[in-house]
């Protein structure tokens, strides 16, 4: 009776408050959610935890969505979100995942299997990197954020986040001479 | 700009627009080459982190928070719900609990006449037999009836002194109207011999099977009423 009474009279504008709101959420989703679930899962390196942390990582974002003043910032707010449900997921139990899945990399992309391999030594040595170089490539290369937004993200300065990238391509292109070098012996 | 830096310059970013780095790729060959050879690097390392996103995720991204929403929704009339049942619940258990404290019959007699005004001023001109009549439906009230009329009967209903059913009348008195309740019995009830306010004045006295109170603006009327009352009410 009493919630009735109140519904009839609060219910035009919170509707319309709300679709708003959930049009602003589903466009967020459509937009940011490949990014996200690759972030998560290369910062992870398993899918159903990906999957999971980008579950998390949207439910917090819907529930604070009305902080989200600046919609070019989203893809930032979203990464804090996601590195901080990253952390938590650590806090929470402290399993190794990037042990796990290393060596059984999936692949859906590449067509041709000469593709496939180069792709799948990519993979592998991109998952071997440290964490701490990792994470800042991943930021340029799947986020596009510049050094001086990087180094915001991880609340580390600017120099840091160069020498990391700077080392993250080294160690890759090294990595992967090295790799090209012994398959073509090997072949 | 120094050959170190530049290196170090085109790993942190190949695709660094500065005009110095953009200058010194095309001062060297050999620096548009590593350039180039990064930018490959970059192209591979993109295309490499491109996993395959599960189909439904965006989906399920979307039904997951509806379905929160859902549920914050329902958590949330359910509390309203809850709110209003515990006020209605306070609110039954403090007027039960005030219904248990002894009742000033003067006062309420004296309320009720003020407030129902209108009382005085009706001519139903009611016959013994029907207030002898409203005088059975009455709970916990022994027999006693009028034996003869009263004088006229100008009104007559029920009426609730704090949830006890009582019978409210409006007599001739020798003057002028006088307003008659017969209240059955209940110990919680207190009752003053004589009361009244700035209109008017008030006598109350205990029978075998009731409280009678008399209302009225004349004091030698309620005394009349009163005797009346004495003879005929049994």
């Amino acid at each position: 009776m009493f919630t009735n009474w109140r519904k009839k009279s609060a219910e035009p504008a919170v509707s319309s408050d709300m679709l708003s709101k959930q049009r602003r959420y589903n466009s967020l989703v459509k937009a940011l959610h490949a990014d996200i679930f690759r972030y998560a899962y290369w910062l992870s390196g398993d899918k159903h935890v990906a999957e999971d942390i980008t579950q998390e990582t949207f439910l917090r974002a819907w529930k604070a969505l009305d902080s989200l003043k600046d919609d070019k910032a989203a893809k930032a707010w979203l990464i804090t979100i996601l590195r901080r449900e990253n952390a938590r997921r650590f806090e929470r139990k402290q399993f190794d995942y990037s042990d796990v899945e290393q060596d059984t990399l999936e692949d859906n992309i590449s067509n041709s299997s000469e593709d496939q391999t180069d792709q799948y030594l990519i993979r592998r040595q991109i998952s071997r990197l440290d964490i701490e170089y990792r994470e800042p490539l991943l930021l340029q290369l799947i986020g596009g954020f510049s050094g001086d937004e990087i180094a915001e993200l991880m609340e580390l300065n600017r120099n840091t986040v160069m020498t990391r990238l700077f080392r993250a391509r080294n160690q890759l292109k090294v990595l992967l001479e090295k790799s090209e070098v012994r398959g073509q012996s090997n072949g | 700009m120094d050959e170190l830096k530049f290196r170090r310059q085109a790993y942190e970013n190949p695709y660094n627009q500065d005009a110095d780095f953009l200058q010194q790729i095309k001062a060297k060959p050999e620096n548009q080459a590593l350039v180039n050879e990064l930018k490959h690097l970059d192209a591979k390392l993109c295309s490499a982190l491109k996993i395959s996103v599960p189909e439904d995720l965006a989906d399920k991204l979307i039904l997951r928070q509806q379905l929160q929403q859902h549920h914050k929704q329902r958590r949330r009339t359910g509390f309203l719900m809850a709110m209003a049942a515990s006020i209605a619940f306070a609110v039954g258990i403090s007027f039960s609990l005030l219904r248990l404290g002894p009742i000033d019959l003067a006062e309420h007699a004296l309320a009720h006449v003020n407030h129902e005004s209108v009382a005085l001023h009706l001519d139903q001109n009611v016959d013994f037999k029907q207030v002898n009549a409203r005088l059975a439906s009455l709970k916990n009230f022994g027999n006693a009836k009028f034996i003869q009329q009263p004088g006229k009967v100008y009104f007559s209903s029920y009426c609730d002194f704090q949830g006890v059913k009582s019978l409210h009348l409006v007599l001739q008195g020798e003057q002028g109207k006088v307003t008659l309740f017969i209240v059955p019995l209940e110990k919680r009830m207190v009752l003053d011999q004589t009361f009244a306010d700035s209109q008017y004045q008030g006598i109350g006295f205990e029978t075998a099977d009731a409280f009678i109170l008399i209302v009225g603006e004349d004091k030698s009327d309620l005394n009349y009423v009163k005797d009346e009352i004495s003879n005929i009410f049994i």
